[in-house]
């Protein structure tokens, strides 16, 4: 039953992204640009903001995780905030590469310290430090719960982080990605949408994935620890 | 019957990769002393820190006295001796023992300090920082820290490990002291002498579950020695 | 009510007075940054004067997180963590004793260090310094409240220094911002309306983080 799920899921993905592909670079209108290279830059826009989306639904998750674990003290939702940090890491290194890429040919420098850059990149220390923690920590209830405490305080700083930054750069003003989101064009739109779509199935089979994984695991150790062989 | 001061029932402790309990049940009697054996890893420490409320059971529950072992209540009438000090070395005795005291809300603190500080023979030196102390007499004064506030429940972890002969006769004389005022007594240890002396009854813990619960007058020293032992060789022999 | 609180209070204080550890390591290293930065750093007088804000600040956490480290460690030596968890307290009644603890030996390490602050940098005094107190305040306070819990959490790791800085910085980052600019306003007189909006905000942080952690607290110290 639940291989099925994942075996559909995996075959929309795959169609999903086979058409995004069509639509980003094949379908979807030139914009207008002083040069080539920012043309083609520019597409990198439905791959940079749908990550950074579903970075921050990654962390939000890792925050709900936290809260029901201390709620139910729940090993699932240890595993599921776990599973949804690591995947999170992915999405935003991804927003952190596309950046640049996106911001060389467009305004020259390869990093901006605007706000959406900048915070992406202390919402990438955040999980990483929530990571490491749990690296340095054993398994057990004592590494569960300081993890989730830590979770918690993490996710409620996000958007206090965001706002500070944002109150910054009207101080020290920044060359500010292309913010796009405020007038799309129809196709843009659709096709912003459409990408945003496909990384948000993405991401829910990912964690799928990761979950049953960490879940296995602990139910093999429970099997080895009853035979003895641990 | 009255409130038992220790009710375990189905306790299992039980996460992710640890497996350190399971489905642990029994109950302790107010004033009854009991010696709780087994190997090292087999759950004990686990099962003192379920009792004492710092961990939470996966499974079953615990009541101490008819209620939560968090309870305030319950707390403040607990001690735990572990190989760990519980002291800041950087105070002296006496300090540390007011801080405690106060924590504790203990009543006529003066009094029950000198009391306690003459019980374990520190009162000479109780006004040198704790980091200039031995081995032998941190111990003592561990031990004289959580007598301070007159615990109901006393739980020991392999109290008698690592102290000197001077200071193993001073707690098997504190303990039975203890047990004169009827106050209830859980220790874990190898020592089966010891147990066999101070204690009442007995539970064996051999991979993490209780395989054996008897009165120590109606068993002989051997039959606890084998029901100890014989844990060990299973656990070694798969 | 906050009887537990205070004598957790009471005893770290003592302890810091005894050796007075913390606050000499603090003050040293904080004197080490300002010295390698005098070197490192080949800035105008001019410039000085708007980097100076940010050198305090920066002095102020990588010292403060000595300070949070140290306290901590004192905790975990003995296995006093788990004699906090047995104790017939609330776990908030230790975070506050904890936290007042470590924020007064920070401002006492403030105090002591400023000085030398504006001495090095030739920054000229005015009547208009004394702002810097609430400003000073207010952020060693968000520091403080978010560091203690989290140095709580890494003091259980074997690399707890690294692991308290990796916490710490990205977290505490919206207080440096705001920090740092208000201080600069104060040393350079520019005083501006955006003052005590700024303050407020820093006063919201201390608050949301103070409540949060003394809320978690609990769940720190159980097993």
């Amino acid at each position: 039953m639940r291989s099925k799920i994942d075996k559909t899921l995996l075959i929309v993905i795959l169609l999903a992204f086979l058409v995004s592909i069509y639509l980003i670079f094949q379908w979807v209108p030139q914009i207008k640009a002083s040069n080539p290279a920012e043309q083609i830059a520019q597409r990198i826009f439905y791959f940079h903001v749908p990550s950074a989306w579903l970075g921050f639904l990654a962390f939000f998750v890792v925050f709900g995780g936290s809260v029901a674990y201390l709620a139910t003290r729940d090993r699932k939702y240890e595993l599921i905030s776990v599973a949804s940090a690591e995947i999170g890491v992915l999405f935003i290194t991804l927003v952190l590469i596309t950046g640049p890429i996106w911001a060389k040919p467009v305004w020259g420098i390869w990093w901006t310290w605007d706000v959406r850059l900048t915070s992406s990149l202390i919402l990438w220390l955040i999980y990483v430090a929530f990571l490491m923690l749990r690296r340095y920590l054993p398994d057990g209830s004592k590494r569960a719960n300081l993890s989730a405490v830590v979770g918690i305080i993490g996710f409620i700083d996000v958007p206090i982080v965001y706002y500070s930054i944002r109150w910054w750069e009207t101080q020290h003003p920044q060359a500010v990605m292309a913010s796009s989101d405020g007038s799309l064009a129809a196709p843009m739109f659709f096709t912003f949408m459409f990408s945003l779509a496909t990384f948000t199935l993405l991401y829910v089979y990912l964690i799928r994935k990761r979950y049953q994984l960490l879940a296995l695991e602990d139910i093999l150790n429970k099997q080895f620890k009853e035979m003895e062989i641990l | 019957m009255s409130v038992p001061a220790l009710e375990i029932i189905g306790v299992s402790k039980d996460f992710g990769r640890i497996i350190a309990l399971r489905s642990v049940t029994f109950s302790v009697q107010s004033g009854e002393f009991v010696s709780i054996l087994g190997r090292n890893g087999a759950g004990k420490t686990t099962l003192l820190n379920i009792i004492s409320g710092v961990s939470r059971p996966s499974e079953g529950s615990v009541q101490l006295f008819g209620t939560d072992p968090n309870d305030r209540v319950n707390k403040a009438k607990l001690a735990l001796i572990s190989h760990e000090m519980f002291l800041y070395g950087n105070l002296t005795a006496l300090e540390n023992l007011e801080y405690y005291s106060r924590i504790y809300n203990v009543q006529d603190a003066q009094e029950r300090i000198e009391t306690v500080l003459n019980n374990v023979e520190l009162t000479h030196r109780r006004f040198d920082l704790v980091a200039t102390y031995s081995r032998g007499m941190t111990q003592r004064l561990t031990i004289a820290r959580a007598l301070l506030h007159g615990p109901s429940l006393l739980l020991l972890d392999e109290p008698f490990t690592g102290l000197d002969q001077h200071a193993i006769g001073m707690l098997i004389t504190l303990l039975k002291k203890q047990k004169e005022l009827g106050r209830t007594i859980l220790l874990t240890t190898h020592d089966l002498h010891t147990a066999a002396e101070l204690s009442d009854r007995y539970l064996v813990i051999s991979k993490h579950k209780i395989v054996k619960d008897g009165l120590i007058s109606e068993t002989n020293p051997d039959e606890i020695r084998e029901a100890f032992f014989s844990s060990e060789t299973e656990e070694s022999n798969p | 009510m906050m009887r537990a609180a205070i004598s957790i209070l009471k005893k770290d204080l003592r302890m810091e007075f005894r050796s007075k550890e913390s606050i000499l390591a603090m003050w040293i290293f904080s004197l080490l940054i300002f010295v390698i930065f005098n070197f490192t750093f080949e800035v105008s007088r001019l410039v000085m004067l708007e980097i100076a804000p940010g050198l305090l600040w920066v002095a102020f956490v990588f010292s403060g997180m000595f300070g949070l480290n140290q306290s901590f460690s004192l905790e975990k030596e003995n296995g006093n963590l788990r004699a906090m968890a047995l104790m017939p307290v609330d776990g908030g009644q230790i975070y506050v004793g904890k936290f007042l603890s470590v924020t007064i030996i920070m401002l006492m390490f403030e105090a002591l260090i400023f000085p030398i602050f504006i001495i090095f940098y030739d920054l000229q005094l005015s009547v208009g310094m004394f702002m810097l107190i609430p400003v000073l305040l207010a952020g060693t306070i968000g520091f403080t409240s978010l560091g203690t819990i989290l140095s709580a959490v890494a003091v259980h790791t074997r690399n707890q220094q690294i692991l308290l800085s990796l916490l710490l910085w990205p977290l505490v980052s919206p207080i440096i911002i705001w920090s740092v600019t208000l201080t600069g306003m104060v040393l350079s007189g520019e005083v501006t309306d955006a003052f005590y909006p700024l303050l407020l905000r820093v006063g919201a942080f201390d608050v949301i983080f103070f409540t949060l952690s003394y809320m978690l607290f609990d769940f720190i110290l159980e097993d």
